[in-house]
């Protein structure tokens, strides 16, 4: 068994009940490969850094989970075949060191500067000084 | 800052990452990465930014992640 991070690009015009039933079924497939799901992140409708499938945004979903590496071709498959999803990515997850737990979601330690990868927030703000 | 009839002022380049201590940059942090990208969405080299070898390996890997995701340019479209 190994954690794994999926994110999963959903076609934005899928309402939100395709999507809910989508990541059940998701969920679904991976517990009854006797894995078990750590958390789904829900990041909204973002706009894509490119068209994909001359869609300009997409619905992103972020799965954290425990499964057999056997799954992941099968989910992979699932995902190629699925016509509402736009892109996906499954990654071994980083086991986390015990200082650095900067994952989004997580809430902000004090002291650090605070900047979650919080996606789906504006993040226009980039005045940061260019290299 | 060089000055006028100098031909390049020295001055040590440092790793951001090391400075700011982030252990591991992810690829989900989009904003971070763009620090480390050229207008065209082209990693910028060690030798511009002057990462450290450790962060700059992490930095690769995670932009290339985070294009397949759309989080980040291959490439800019103007250009094209």
């Amino acid at each position: 068994m190994k954690t794994y991070e999926t994110t999963i690009i959903f076609d934005p015009g899928l309402e939100e009940a395709r999507i809910n039933e989508e990541v059940d079924r998701v969920s679904q497939s991976i517990s009854q490969a006797s894995g078990e799901v750590i958390e789904v992140q829900r990041w909204g409708k973002r706009k894509l850094a490119y068209n994909i499938r001359k869609r300009r945004d997409g619905t992103y979903i972020h799965i954290k989970h425990k499964s057999p590496p056997e799954l992941i071709g099968d989910m992979d498959r699932r995902f190629r075949l699925n016509e509402s999803v736009l892109r996906h990515l499954t990654v071994l997850a980083v086991k986390e060191s015990p200082r650095a737990a900067e994952e989004p979601g997580h809430a902000a330690e004090p002291g650090h500067a605070a900047e979650p990868a919080q996606a789906g927030a504006a993040h226009a703000s980039l005045n940061e000084e260019k290299i | 800052m060089a000055r006028e009839g100098e031909s390049r002022s020295f001055r040590r380049k440092f790793c951001k990452l090391c400075f700011d201590k982030i252990e591991r940059i992810d690829y989900k942090d989009d904003r971070r990465l763009t620090r480390f990208i050229t207008d065209r969405g082209k990693i910028v080299p060690r030798r511009i930014s002057g990462t450290c070898a450790r962060h700059q390996s992490q930095i690769t890997e995670a932009v290339k992640r985070a294009r397949i995701l759309a989080l980040l340019p291959f490439t800019s479209e103007q250009y094209r």
